[in-house]
């Protein structure tokens, strides 16, 4: 399993997180934790997101990243890491 | 553009539908829609009336793909919207651009489970491109041209308008915005031209895998041109039926499950494998770390995310194919290559002999192909008679052959092939159906009737969910569970009460003439062709097994 940290931007609509969460289950990414501003009426939603996986984080990111309301999709490799389990 | 004139919120819809040149919906009313259907009362757009969502879902999707725009359909909320979710699921795993409108329960009564109110902007999110729920009638200009570009846009898709009912009442200042155009959101890198270009110079057995993605991008002339000049055999998928020139001496067929052998070994035996438009689909690889196991990939796309989903490739080229086939479109020394593969399809060319007196239904399809007129369009259900279909069956475009593809619907073939029919009314439509399939929405012949659509139905019939009986014989010991269905209706009755005129063949000998018949007749018409139950598609790759390891008729 790797662990690994998204930084997300994206255009702050109210069913965004939503997306996120449903594309993030179904493409086999376990959420670890999460930190979201959104509805914050600036436009600009940003959502941290921890998760964890045998698969490589590039699948993931992919795949947000082709939600229409994404903006940015950063793996924060500081954050990342892989345990040995 | 802005006029004086106050418009409700469903006319301004209808304003918009033709302002994007949809001059044919096709729907359901009910309750929470009936604002929109009122207004439709007023609009030079053509509603088509389905007898069930699901129906005018698929007639939406068979719609598009036979013509290349986008197909529309209307349902109310609750049980009419959740009655279109097949139709999206399969138009999302084909790629097809469809916007679905659908009414939704007054925004204040939204949440508080009212009568037929269901979220379907939530159901939306798994099934759908993209999605929008109008809760302000001043956004709904631009999210419903929002819906149309996104549908288009890169990979194309099915998008879902949720409008609740007050928002379809309330007035609005009659605004038709600009037609805005959505640059691809993701911007790509400049194809890697170098590293391909490379790749295909070292190649001594490239084989070119042609996707759906081809006719989608409107690339068959180039995809054409590109097979001619590099001289590279070729292979399809399923959907990828049709953009190949099918003259074209180096075309092995289709690959995969039910793929021919020749298109099968080849891939396996190959050192590049040049993926155009095209997946990696479980049912084209088997087993997918056998899947052409010394092959180097290049992939091209215009979505991001299928580049190394499920294969590794060695270059990307991602983005438009008209502009990037051409750039890659350079002469190959594969001579030698070439004569195997040609030599592969002279050597495991279909063999229509078939003993007995019973119809054969590989012989039957592909006679039906070659009386067919020039343009014809075929449709098909999904089992046994579509692997058939695919395989004896010869497309010169993809729009020509609309098959249910990755979501494997049964279902699909009537109701596409009325939104064939409409969208290309003197163009002859067949649809190739399953005594199994044609039961899932046969409701529409209603639909056919109603317009008097001429559509033909072959309907193959073998009395059995065939491809399942299949499958249960050859891996499942035998122990046929739920497959019979010997106590199917009189489909001749049936069809004649809907005023479709019908005849049942059983035998070879009765083939010719009912084909020239059903061909000849100028409304609609259902060939029932019974055939064995016993009849199996050959070659079958097992599950989870590599593509030269297949099995073959004894
Ligand atoms: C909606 C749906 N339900 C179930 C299936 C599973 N399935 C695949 S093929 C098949 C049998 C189809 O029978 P029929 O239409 O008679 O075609 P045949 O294989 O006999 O030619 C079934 C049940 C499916 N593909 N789609
Ligand atoms: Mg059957």
């Amino acid at each position: 399993m790797n662990n690994y940290q998204l930084m997300i931007t994206a255009d702050d609509k109210q069913v965004v997180l939503e997306r996120i969460l449903q594309v993030t289950r179904y493409r086999g990414f376990l959420i670890s934790g999460m930190n979201a501003k959104v509805n914050t009426g600036t436009n600009v939603g940003t959502i941290e997101l921890m998760v964890r996986s045998e698969r490589p984080i590039e699948l993931l990111v992919d795949q947000i990243n082709k939600l229409i309301d994404i903006k940015e999709v950063k793996v924060d490799n500081s954050a990342s890491q892989q345990c040995i389990a | 553009m802005t006029t004086e004139k106050k418009l409700t919120g469903a006319s301004l819809l209808f304003n918009v539908l033709e302002q994007h040149g949809v001059a044919h919906v096709f729907g359901y009313p009910g309750g929470a829609i009936m604002p929109i259907y009122d207004a439709l009362y007023d609009s030079d757009v053509e509603h088509f009336l389905c007898r069930h969502e699901q129906g005018a879902a698929f007639s939406a999707v068979g719609y598009a793909r036979a013509s290349g725009k986008v197909g529309v359909c209307f349902a109310t909320s609750g049980p009419g919207a959740t009655n279109l979710i097949t139709g999206l699921a399969d138009a999302l795993a084909d790629s097809i651009p469809v916007v679905a409108i659908t009414g939704q329960v007054a925004t204040a009564a939204m949440g508080s489970d009212a009568f037929q109110e269901i979220d379907i902007f939530g159901l939306s999110l798994a099934c759908t491109k993209h999605s929008f729920q109008v809760t302000d009638i001043n956004d709904l200009a631009s999210v419903l041209h929002q819906a149309f570009a996104i549908a288009l846009e890169g990979r194309q898709g099915p998008v879902l308008v949720d409008i609740p009912k007050d928002i379809q009442i309330t007035e609005v200042n009659g605004c038709l915005d600009e037609l805005v155009n959505l640059q691809n959101k993701v911007k790509l890198p400049p194809a890697n031209v170098g590293s391909a270009i490379a790749l295909l110079n070292q190649a001594k057995q490239p084989i070119l895998y042609v996707g759906g993605g081809v006719g989608m991008a409107n690339a068959i002339d180039e995809l054409r041109d590109f097979a001619k000049i590099t001289g590279l055999p070729s292979v399809s998928t399923l959907k990828g039926l049709g953009a190949i020139d099918p003259e074209d001496k180096y075309y092995l067929g289709m690959l995969g499950m039910h793929g021919t052998k020749a298109a099968n070994i080849a891939v396996q035996e190959c050192d590049l494998l040049i993926a155009v438009g095209a997946r990696f689909d479980d049912r084209v690889t088997g087993k997918l770390n056998e899947f052409a196991p010394n092959a180097k990939v290049i992939h091209f796309d215009i979505d991001t995310a299928e580049i190394n989903k499920r294969r590794i490739v060695d270059a990307s080229i991602l983005g438009d194919l008209k502009v990037n086939l051409p750039a890659l479109a350079i002469p190959l020394a594969i001579e030698a290559w070439k004569k195997v593969c040609l030599q592969m399809n002279e050597d495991f060319a279909w063999d229509y002999n078939h003993p007995g007196e019973s119809i054969f239904a590989p012989a039957v399809l592909k006679e039906i192909s070659d009386k067919m007129p020039e343009n014809s369009c075929v449709t098909t259900d999904v089992g046994q008679h579509q692997m058939w279909a695919a395989q004896h069956m010869v497309f010169d475009d993809p729009s020509n052959f609309l098959t249910s593809a990755g979501m494997g619907t049964m279902g699909f073939g009537i109701p596409a092939a009325v939104g064939a029919q409409v969208s290309r009314p003197t163009d002859c439509i067949i649809a190739v159906s399953g005594d199994g399939s044609f039961m899932m929405n046969v409701q529409e012949l209603s639909t056919i009737k109603r317009f008097q659509l001429p559509v033909k139905i072959v309907l193959i019939d073998n009395a059995k969910l065939g491809m399942v009986r299949q499958w249960q014989d050859l891996f499942f010991n035998g122990r046929l569970s739920e497959t019979d269905l010997a106590d199917n209706p009189d489909f001749i009755m049936l069809a004649n009460a809907f005023d479709i005129k019908a005849q049942m063949i059983t035998k070879k000998s009765e083939v010719s003439a009912a084909i020239e018949e059903m061909l000849e007749h100028d409304g609609p018409y259902l060939l029932q062709v019974k055939i064995d139950a016993q009849e199996n598609v050959w070659p079958l790759v097992p599950p989870n097994t590599a593509n030269d390891k297949m099995m073959e008729s004894t």
